[in-house]
């Protein structure tokens, strides 16, 4: 079923409770677009986006989008090109994101919390020219200066210490980008570029994985139609815009016309401000991480909360202990729970409704309309293996990305063609996860092929952190494990030999000091939070580290 | 200095100043991601010098020693923001 018919789903959906004219974007540039404001698609005075301090009626968010698209091509920004941003998650967030998609630009993503060597690393990788940011000086002269970056929109602050510091970049101020007059929507081809979204390589080089117009909206299209989304709808943003699951607010919000609200990362490291800012900002819908929500349930005072409005609580990225996940639906008894599986280069293509508080794992379920899934054999890709045996999933999805950013290599490895039924060609995905299929048709994953684990949801490349490891002066051999935090999540943790026997500091600061020294160089989710020092490390037969025996040192 | 408050809650041997510099030493030294100088009314969540495994740190420390229960509905933004505020919210205890 094409995404266009979804779309005619959707809007029948609506129309039941509301007449909405049909409403076939072709790109994501007439998602948030004046057109859909006259045309009615859109209520011009409803609140569209929210973050606690701010908020934007449709009518005020389509200007402001139109505003910095006229800015961006008015600096330079061609259709294709690459425009970077890195932004706290406010109402400027979303604007910046839809204002780039508007200029015809791709969007980049990069993470607030990440070292400014890893957002560089991202911009140089993605040829970046143009930075959108809120960020201090010193970062932005450090990714300016390590990348090809020529113009920069700083947001939030205005820029004049920005400005002394970068004499060979343009500095554009917020005040100033909103000020020039709305753009006009620059029309792409639907299977352009729209955005790249940045994940750790194995090797510690990020890989970007890129969608088009086309792969976006059907991922949004599905995803209104199977959660029903609806203009009274008002979705929570939880997930940063470098985390894949913001696709959902950023693009199947609009498509429905939902509103969304921001929930600042401030907010979200005090549960108990973030289950307040829930409740007083009546979001219906929250899709995020089981680690968060976990913490959401112990600390989050949901007893003094009313978040009856929630009526669907989407969870992905991870596993759901089944206590944890029953204690959660106990303390939120008018929401549906369901559990969302999608690698990145998908989106979603998986999902489970949990009908009752579990008593045993939760499946990934069956596929989502408009994908395909295969469960094959790890050592033979094209045999299929019989319900019950573990093997690797193969995802065929409307969804699914255009390829790896410049990494023709990688993406012939991790796409296979197929002919399909009707002869024409079907690009079909190699996951890397392994799952199994129950007697009742459900999925159920059982981890991965490779040495990618999950840390509150997101990915992590234990290679590249020994990778890391293996440049610190202070080490002479290290491997990265999983370990527990004390509030129950995973993470990592560095086993490592030190180079000098001599080292006079204690392993407490020798810890910390190679902590910090990753901290300039990885991911955030991706730092150990701890460092276990030992005299030398586990071998397998071969001699190589031998990773599990590493990890099970924790114990002792 | 000794803090005299209207209901006694804790005594006037509680001392803000030096509670205010020991939480500061061992958010410093066990809790920020950054090496940045920390004072009482530096912003510790827009800095991103406190996590969210570091709000949890700090308020077990507070617990420990203070010798008091937070209960986890005070445990929001505006109570932890900097170190003014986290001593400000002890006294009121």
């Amino acid at each position: 079923m094409s995404y266009g018919a979804h779309l005619g789903y959707v809007c029948q959906f609506v129309s039941l409770s509301e007449p909405v004219p049909e409403f076939a974007p072709t790109v994501l540039g007439q998602l948030v677009d004046a057109a859909r404001l006259t045309s009615g698609s859109l209520e011009p005075a409803d609140e569209a986006i929210a973050d606690g301090t701010r908020s934007l009626s449709w009518a005020s968010y389509v200007d402001q989008v139109a505003r910095l698209a006229g800015s961006l091509v008015a600096i330079g920004v061609k259709p294709g090109d690459r425009v970077a941003v890195r932004l706290a998650k406010s109402v400027d967030s979303f604007v910046a994101v839809h204002a780039i998609l508007r200029a015809g630009g791709v969007m980049v993503p990069l993470d607030p919390a990440s070292p400014s060597e890893l957002s560089a690393a991202v911009v140089q990788d993605a040829a970046a020219e143009v930075l959108i940011t809120d960020a201090k000086a010193p970062v932005i002269a450090a990714i300016a200066e390590a990348a090809p970056v020529r113009s920069v929109v700083v947001l939030g602050n205005i820029g004049s210490d920005v400005a002394a510091s970068l004499p060979s970049v343009r500095i554009l101020a917020g005040p100033e980008a909103f000020e020039t007059p709305p753009g006009r929507l620059v029309h792409v081809d639907d299977s352009a570029p729209a955005y790249i979204i940045y994940t750790s390589g194995s090797t510690g080089r990020p890989k970007g994985i890129v969608h088009s117009h086309r792969s976006a909206l059907a991922y949004a299209a599905t995803a209104a139609d199977v959660y029903g989304l609806h203009r009274r709808d008002r979705l929570a943003n939880i997930a940063g815009l470098h985390f894949d699951q913001s696709t959902f607010e950023l693009y199947a919000a609009p498509l429905a016309g939902s509103a969304v609200v921001v929930v600042p990362d401030p907010v979200l490291r005090f549960p108990a401000s973030a289950t307040a800012l829930l409740e007083s900002s009546r979001a219906t819908v929250v899709y995020t991480v089981p680690s968060l929500l976990r913490q959401l349930s112990i600390r989050g005072a949901l007893g003094e909360r009313d978040l009856s409005r929630v009526r669907w609580v989407l969870f992905g990225g991870e596993a759901f202990p089944p206590g944890q996940l029953a204690e959660l639906m106990g303390q939120l008894p008018a929401a549906r729970f369901s559990n969302v599986y999608g690698p990145a280069e998908v989106n979603q293509c998986t999902f489970h409704h949990v009908p009752q508080p579990p008593d045993r794992d939760v499946p990934i379920g069956r596929a989502w309309p408009g994908a395909a899934i295969e469960v094959v054999d790890a050592d033979d890709l094209a045999a299929a293996v019989p319900a019950g045996r573990p093997g690797i999933l193969m995802v065929r999805s409307e969804t699914l990305m255009s390829e790896y950013w410049n990494r023709p290599d990688l993406t012939a490895a991790s796409i296979v063609e197929r002919s399909g039924p009707r002869g024409g060609a079907e690009r079909w995905f190699v996951t890397g996860d392994l799952v199994v299929e129950r007697e009742s048709g459900d999925l159920e994953f059982l981890g991965r092929v490779d040495n990618q684990v999950k840390v509150r949801g997101q990915r992590v490349e234990l290679e590249a952190i020994d990778v890391a490891l293996g440049d610190i002066e202070e080490v002479r051999t290290g491997i990265a494990v999983i370990g527990r935090t004390p509030t129950g999540d995973s993470a990592v943790v560095a086993v490592v030999v030190p180079a000098s026997e001599q080292d006079e500091r204690t392993s407490g600061d020798l810890g910390k000091s190679i902590m910090r020294q990753l901290a300039q160089r990885l991911p955030r989710v991706a730092v150990p939070v701890d460092v276990v020092v030992v005299s030398e490390l586990p071998r397998t037969g071969t001699g190589k580290i031998d990773r599990t025996a590493a990890a099970l040192l924790l114990d002792s | 200095m000794t803090v005299q408050s209207a209901d006694g809650a804790k005594g006037s041997a509680f001392d803000d100043a030096e509670f205010s510099t020991r939480l500061i030493t061992f958010i410093a030294s066990e809790v920020a991601m950054s090496d940045d100088e920390i004072v009482a009314d530096t912003d510790l969540l827009l800095t991103g010098l406190v996590d969210s495994l570091g709000v949890v740190m700090i308020v077990d420390w507070i617990e420990n020693d203070v010798g008091v229960t937070i209960d986890p509905a005070d445990v929001v933004l505006e109570n932890f923001q900097t170190v003014a505020a986290m001593v400000a919210y002890v006294g009121t205890r």
